[in-house]
This record gives C-alpha cells, sequence and structure tokens, in this order.
C-alpha cells in the first residue's frame, strides 16, 4: 500500500512543463475576464474554473468513477455514517455507569468519543456534500446503539471493553475493505493515466485515519481487560453478529 | 426568483462565462462523477420540447408529440420513439424543469432562511409551469401521472424534484429528518400543484397563500413533535439522573 502511495506522491513533478501551465493561464484568463464586469455575485464563479469544471484544462483527466463505482461510495459513505452514529451512541450511554464504578476511565472514554464524534462529523459533511441519502434505519440504530452501550455499560467495565473491542473488530475489517476497494480504483486510473481526483485522495486518507483510530480503541480495549468479560465468546459473538447486520442493511436501505 | 439587478449582472458577463454564473455552488465530486445528465437522446429531446410548445393548444396528447416531430424534422413514426406516449412527454416536462430549477433561481442573501428558499423554490417551479404554459393543460398531466403503470415513475420524480428543493435551499441535515422533510415538501408540492390547475386569480396569488397556509401547518406541526420528542427525552434523562443518584447502579 505504501509503495503505491510514495509513487502517486512522486508523479506530480514529472509532469510536462506545459501540462502544467495551462490551468494557471486559464486562471489569469478568466480573472482578467470577470474584471470587466466585476460584481460581487461574480465571487464564486470566479472560483469554478479550480474546483476541475474544465477537466480538458487539468493535467492530468481525474477518473470518471462507472455507476456501480458510484453506488459502492454512496453505499459506503452511507454505513460509514450510521457506524460512527451508533459508535457516539455506544460511548455516550457507556459513559455514566462506567465513569461511576471507575472514575479512572474518564479521560480514555472522553478521548475515544471525541474522535468518534469527530469520525461522524466528517461522514455527515460528505453525505451532505455528495447529497448521499442517510440510511433508512437511522433511529432503530440510535435506539439500539443506546440500549447495547448501557448495557454493556452496566454490566460492568469488562463487558463494555469487550463491547468495544467487539465492534471495533469489524468496523476496522469494514473501513479496510473500502480502503483496499479505493486502491484498486487507484490502479486502475494511474493504469490510464489519470488520477482519482483531490476528493477521492482525501477519502482515503480519512478513511485509513478513521480505520487507525478506531484500532486503537480496539487496542485500548484490550488493555484494558476486554478479554475478562463473562462470558466473552458469547457477548463479542452476538455483538460481531449484529454489527455485520447492520453493515449488511444499512448498505441496502 | 431573479430580481432585476441579478438578470443585468448576468447580461453584462461575456456570454462565455454565463453559464458558470447559472451554475449553483456544488461539490466537484457531485458534478464530475454523479453528471445529472439528461436521460434523453438528440432526438427525443427535439421532438418533446417542440412538442412541449404545442401542449397549450393540444394538450398532453399523441398530436402535440406527432407535430413535434413534424417541427423537428422528423417523420410522424418517429413518435414511436416514445412507447408511453403522452407520459414520455410529461417526464421531460418534469425532468427539464427540475435540472432547470438551479438556474431559475439565485439566493444572494445568505441570511435566507432554509424555510423562506424552500418557499421560493416552491413558487418558482410552479411558476415554470406557467411560463411553459402548461398550467390549464396540468390537469390532463396529473391522469396520465395516476395512471397505475405511471405512478412509481411519478413519485420518483416527485421525490427527486422535493430532494433537489432541499439542496438547493441549502438543507445539509443527514439524520432522520433526511426522509420526513422530503416527505412532507413532496406532499406540499403535489397539493399546491393540483391548486394551481384551479386557480384562477392574478399571478396565482391564491395558490401562493395556500402554499403558505400548507407550509405552516407543516411549520407548527413539526414543532409541536419536536417539543414533545424533546420532554420525553429530558424526562427520560431526568429519571435515569435522579435513579443514579439515588444509588441504583444504572
Amino acid at each position: 500500500m505504501a509503495s503505491i502511495a510514495s509513487r502517486t506522491a512522486l508523479a506530480g513533478p514529472a509532469l510536462p512543463l506545459k501540462a502544467r501551465i495551462i490551468p494557471l493561464a486559464f486562471q489569469l484568463q478568466a480573472r482578467s475576464r470577470n474584471s470587466n464586469g466585476a460584481k460581487r455575485t461574480l465571487t464564486f464563479s470566479a472560483a469554478t474554473p479550480h474546483d476541475g469544471v474544465h477537466p480538458e484544462h487539468s493535467s492530468r483527466p481525474k477518473k470518471v468513477l462507472t455507476k456501480a463505482q458510484k453506488q459502492f461510495l454512496d453505499s459506503a459513505l452511507r454505513v460509514n455514517q450510521a457506524g460512527e452514529l451508533a459508535a457516539t451512541r455506544i460511548y455516550t450511554s457507556q459513559n455514566p455507569p462506567i465513569i461511576k464504578a471507575h472514575p479512572h476511565l474518564r479521560p480514555l472514554m472522553k478521548h475515544m468519543y471525541d474522535q468518534e464524534a469527530g469520525h461522524f462529523k466528517t461522514f455527515n459533511g460528505l453525505l451532505a456534500k455528495h447529497r448521499i441519502r442517510p440510511t433508512a434505519m437511522y433511529p432503530v440504530w440510535y435506539a439500539a446503539s443506546s440500549l447495547l452501550g448501557w448495557s454493556t455499560g452496566v454490566m460492568g467495565r469488562e463487558a463494555a471493553m469487550a463491547c468495544t473491542e467487539a465492534v471495533e473488530t469489524e468496523i476496522g475489517d469494514h473501513y479496510n475493505s473500502q480502503v483496499r476497494e479505493l486502491l484498486v480504483w487507484e490502479k486502475e486510473a494511474k493504469d490510464n493515466g489519470e488520477t482519482l481526483g483531490p476528493e477521492l485522495e482525501a477519502l482515503l486518507v480519512d478513511i485509513r485515519r478513521i480505520r487507525d483510530e478506531e484500532l486503537e480503541h480496539l487496542d485500548h480495549a484490550v488493555e484494558q481487560d476486554a478479554k475478562e468479560a463473562n462470558p466473552y465468546e458469547l457477548l463479542t459473538g452476538v455483538i460481531r453478529a449484529g454489527c455485520r447486520g447492520a453493515i449488511w442493511v444499512s448498505e441496502r436501505v | 426568483m431573479a430580481s432585476p439587478a441579478v438578470v443585468r449582472t448576468i447580461l453584462r458577463t461575456p456570454a462565455a462565462l454565463r453559464p458558470l454564473l447559472l451554475r449553483a455552488p456544488r461539490a466537484a465530486y457531485h458534478e464530475q462523477h454523479h453528471d445529472q445528465a439528461t436521460p434523453y437522446g438528440d432526438a427525443e429531446r427535439t421532438i418533446l420540447s417542440h412538442a412541449l410548445a404545442y401542449v397549450p393548444a393540444h394538450g398532453f396528447t399523441q398530436e402535440a408529440i406527432t407535430f413535434g416531430a413534424k417541427d423537428a424534422g422528423y417523420l410522424d413514426v418517429s413518435r414511436n420513439l416514445f412507447p408511453k406516449g403522452t407520459f414520455d412527454l410529461v417526464m421531460y416536462h418534469l425532468v427539464t424543469q427540475r435540472q432547470g430549477l438551479k438556474d431559475r433561481i439565485q439566493f444572494p442573501d445568505e441570511t435566507m432562511g432554509v424555510g423562506k428558499k424552500v418557499r421560493s423554490l416552491v413558487i418558482e417551479r410552479l411558476r415554470a409551469n406557467a411560463d411553459a404554459g402548461v398550467v390549464w393543460r396540468w390537469q390532463e398531466a396529473l391522469g396520465v401521472m395516476s395512471l397505475a403503470e405511471n405512478i412509481p415513475a411519478s413519485l420518483r420524480e416527485l421525490g427527486l424534484l422535493s430532494d433537489e428543493m432541499w439542496f438547493l435551499a441549502g438543507d445539509t441535515s443527514v439524520d432522520g429528518s433526511w426522509y420526513t422533510k422530503r416527505a412532507s415538501l413532496s406532499g406540499i408540492y403535489a397539493a399546491t400543484e393540483v391548486f394551481q390547475t384551479t386557480d384562477q386569480s392574478t399571478e396565482f396569488k391564491d395558490t401562493e397563500q395556500f402554499l403558505d397556509r400548507r407550509l405552516e401547518e407543516l411549520r407548527v406541526t413539526g414543532s409541536a413533535v419536536g417539543n414533545t420528542m424533546q420532554w420525553m427525552g429530558f424526562q427520560g434523562g431526568a429519571l435515569m439522573n435522579m435513579l443514579r443518584s439515588k444509588g441504583v447502579r444504572i
């Protein structure tokens, strides 16, 4: 994975000089045209040439997604948002019983919650930006994840951490499969002399960062004796099956 | 609604740059990869747009399509391009007006609320029916749309229009209210459109008032539901906290 990323980074400076000049020339031309009849309302149109509205002027063409790839992105982002909703709800409802019994866990719980809230905000923004509908099961996941967080929180520290471990294992796998898919697209695009485009590249970076943070939570949970939970196998088994089911449903509705 | 100042700005801009001005600010990924290209080929588009010119006189009928084909220089038989007949003509009007909505209206005033923007969008969309001259024939279109085999496509188009309106109004909520918002706006739009077909008032003043009453009802119901939910949530939280303070381990 790292080698593909570094090759992409190196590809930039190797471009022919002419190709790199054209976008700038177009920007200057657009700016001089706009200054003739400059009005405040023109400001956003002056910005559009930078946004790749004229792909013929950009140095390397952006990959055009197929219908199946768009559908994959839509459902992947929808599932991610639902997952982060559930994660924030689980931590919120675990919080009171856990920190009452174990006040020293307060900083760790707050750290994990804050990261999940950040992820949730990221995916909310992406859904709104790309006009992807949220899952229709939103209220159901909201209630179910609150209940899951609360009940494992009441069962004690080990059970709560086992819940975190189970959820983050599934979510980590899920994000990994998305990263894998995006890397395949990147390779395809590179083979055709295209780029993924800034937005998809940013998405890839975001998903990798979020996956790493989720796996960090998994490590924290194991450090906090998640494996001591009783009955460990049953609890993690049920939660992991529930996660997979929820992902399957959210991909579809 | 484009104000005179906005129109003047557009006309002063060099013709080559005008399309950029009319374009609503959109996300690049959406624009590049989710292109909203019209689902119509060149021939279909030419014939149907010519046919729409005959709708005020001939209604949403096969004759309008035939006349449109003749005008566009196609043979009569080319109406076989449209297996669903008049429904294709109705859908063409709906799709092009939905896609054209973003060019008909812009909101230079950043402080305008989402509710006001939605109202302007609905009025602008209804005005598009009047501008196209199809208002007095729209009951025929509604009749065609309500045939059993056309209902799914009509409802889908209504949903897309409602989604477009919320998007253009700048609504970014992606929670459970995403569905209720689209459903309620679809209902209001459909009702107002039916009202418009019988409206005899100047410049559809009655339609605007009808729309305002529906939006007010939605606002009142929405805030009542929201307040009730908030109250229940507060009571639940208070109960939990009280039990916790009594030493119950929950």
